[in-house]
């Protein structure tokens, strides 16, 4: 009884995260239909207006307003995140499992050239890949699951490496289960909770890395409304015009608060031993 | 013993690192040379500039050049003004290396006792707050917090420059006073995740058997805490803190473009821009090996002070 009770006055975190990351790809999703204005339409009369009631985040240099635009990046934004996140589980996961299933040569083959993409910092890999590929929402995505890819694999690798040797698991082998059976129903299982909290901390820097890079003007290509952009952009003007870097940055922070609100929930809800006491 | 072993395992993988920056640099689609030169191509000089820089060698003789220059110090010449990169390198590494120094000693000053505040009074208001302040802070994206700063305290307030370096040769206060904002930008999201890890670090020792046998005997809340916990607890925040410092080495590419510092980072990223293969290649390669070995020296002082690590 009291557990449950505390159990509920600690689920409000990763619900609030829940909540805002529902809320955030909803209006991302719903954008064109939403009454915001159009995010492109370009007005010199209406050029730098200060935020107000009808259009509470102001409007930009060339008269767009800031919070169509901020709503539209987020499609990119969230897209941009949640495909990176499971192109790498999609690639790390098998990779980890297979490493951590037959240890030994097939480990080494795997692991060590993951380890050289993961001897560099995230940021510079990601921008080293965007140097090469060129710019666009979906060459962000691919660079980042590059990233990432390591990380992913090294998450299930461990967890296969700790579940393999539980009692059920010899126990199910003894019953004549082979390896697929084994690695699906008894293994994969208790592999996939952490990748599943990783995915969601993945999302969360996903956000915080295609921003940056769109930022530096090696990530998404300008027509394209993207909270990176939006924040070069606005760097010319935030004297005149705060606003213009004050909600794009707001914007980030909300989305990466949201995952990573809900990646804490996750990792002790779903590990409660690993959980550091809240 | 340990720590040889260590050492011995970063040969390849610095290696693995070099061949992957290598390789990324030939999968850019086109003839570099037409790229570099861009609408002044002309066929004398794309061939001029390939065999200038080889490029008519086969990739492994391409790549066994440029790795027995890098062993002698020798990064090769930049395919713009034909300036040898090691000593461009060279030029900016410091301006780099003073940022990430005073920014993981700002986070170090911020985090840790933000952490070991929480830690000490769990479910406390400086508990929360630390809670509070590290799930914000991991979620502030740098360059915006730079840019924030700088409209605050520079562009707002004119306490500090917005941009520009100084180097301490020539005044070392005005060294200071371009590198405040900058490493404060680096200091302030990490000190986020240092204090939140203190904190799981502090309590993590605070609920061991020796902690309660010492608070059962009678002993005093704060000599529990000073001479119990607080020694257990500054392994695992010095390994957080090193591996913080070679996260920064990666946040100052931002930084240093933001604050119009001439740093390596920016150094990549102008390169970046303009195509110059060869700088971004080599660039690339000296961040990465620095932040391998940050986290290399973090894990080997690991092993020294807590003997169990070593037989992992």
């Amino acid at each position: 009884m009291k557990n449950s009770v505390s159990n509920l006055r600690r689920a409000w975190l990763p619900l609030a995260g829940l909540a805002i990351v529902c809320v955030l790809a909803l209006a991302a999703l719903l954008a064109p239909m939403l009454p915001l204005g159009s995010p492109t339409d370009i007005s010199k009369d209406l050029a730098l207006r200060g935020p107000s009631v009808a259009e509470p985040f102001g409007r930009d240099d060339l008269g767009r307003s800031l919070l169509s635009r901020v709503v539209h990046a987020y499609r990119v934004s969230l897209g941009v995140a949640m495909t990176s996140a499971l192109l790498a589980v999609l690639v790390g996961g098998p990779l980890g499992i297979v490493a951590g299933y037959s240890e030994g040569l097939p480990d080494q083959l795997i692991m060590r050239p993951l380890d050289v993409l993961m001897a560099f910092p995230a940021v510079l890999l990601a921008i080293a890949l965007m140097s090469v590929f060129g710019t666009g929402a979906m060459l962000v995505s691919i660079a980042l699951a590059v990233v990432y890819t390591p990380v992913m694999a090294r998450v299930a690798r461990a967890a296969v490496l700790a579940t393999k040797i539980e009692v059920y698991v010899d126990g199910a082998r003894a019953l004549g289960a082979g390896v697929p059976r084994l690695v699906m129903a008894h293994i994969l299982p208790n592999a996939a909770t952490p990748m599943l909290v990783q995915a969601s901390v993945l999302m969360a820097i996903g956000i915080l890395i295609e921003a940056a890079l769109s930022f530096l003007g090696v990530g998404v290509r300008p027509p394209t409304p993207s909270l990176g952009l939006m924040l070069a952009d606005g760097r010319g003007f935030m004297v005149q015009a705060p606003w213009m870097v004050v909600f794009p940055g707001l914007a980030v922070m909300l989305a990466v608060l949201g995952f990573n609100m809900l990646a804490d929930g996750l990792r002790d809800w779903l590990d409660p031993q690993r959980a550091t006491g809240r | 013993m340990y720590a040889a072993r260590r050492l011995i395992l970063a040969v390849p993988l610095l290696l693995g690192m070099s061949i992957l920056v290598f390789g990324l640099m030939r999968l850019v689609p086109g003839d570099p040379a037409v790229v570099v030169l861009g609408y002044k191509a002309t066929p004398e000089g794309v061939r001029a500039l390939r065999e200038a820089f080889h490029l008519d060698e086969p990739l492994p003789e391409q790549y066994m050049r440029w790795l027995a220059g890098l062993v002698r110090g020798d990064f090769g010449l930049d395919f713009r003004q034909n300036e040898p990169i090691g000593r461009m390198i060279l030029d900016r590494l410091p301006v780099t290396l003073e940022l990430t120094l005073l920014a993981t000693v700002g986070a170090a000053l911020i985090g840790i006792p933000l952490g070991l505040l929480g830690g000490a009074r769990r479910r406390g208001f400086a508990d929360r707050a630390t809670l509070a302040i590290g799930l914000v802070g991991v979620s502030i994206p740098d360059f915006w917090l730079g840019i924030m700063l700088m409209l605050g305290l520079s562009l707002g307030a004119g306490l500090l420059p917005s941009g520009g370096f100084v180097p301490v040769g020539e005044s070392l206060l005005e060294n200071l006073q371009h590198l405040v904002l900058p490493a404060l930008t680096l200091a302030l999201s990490r000190a986020a995740v240092l204090g939140r890890l203190s904190r799981a670090a502090v309590l993590d020792v605070a609920q061991r058997g020796f902690v309660q046998f010492a608070r059962a005997k009678g002993l005093a809340e704060p000599a529990v805490l000073f001479r119990h916990v607080l020694p257990n607890a500054a392994i695992p925040i010095l390994t957080v803190l090193g591996l913080q410092v070679g996260y920064m080495l990666g946040g100052a590419i931002v930084v240093e473009m933001i604050f119009t510092l001439p740093g390596v980072g920016r150094m990549t990223l102008d390169a970046v821009l303009e195509r110059n293969y060869p700088v971004v290649q080599s660039t690339v390669l000296v961040i990465g090996a620095m932040f391998m070995l940050v986290n290399l020296a973090t894990d080997i002082l690991y092993g020294v002070v807590d003997p169990r690590v070593r037989n992992r």
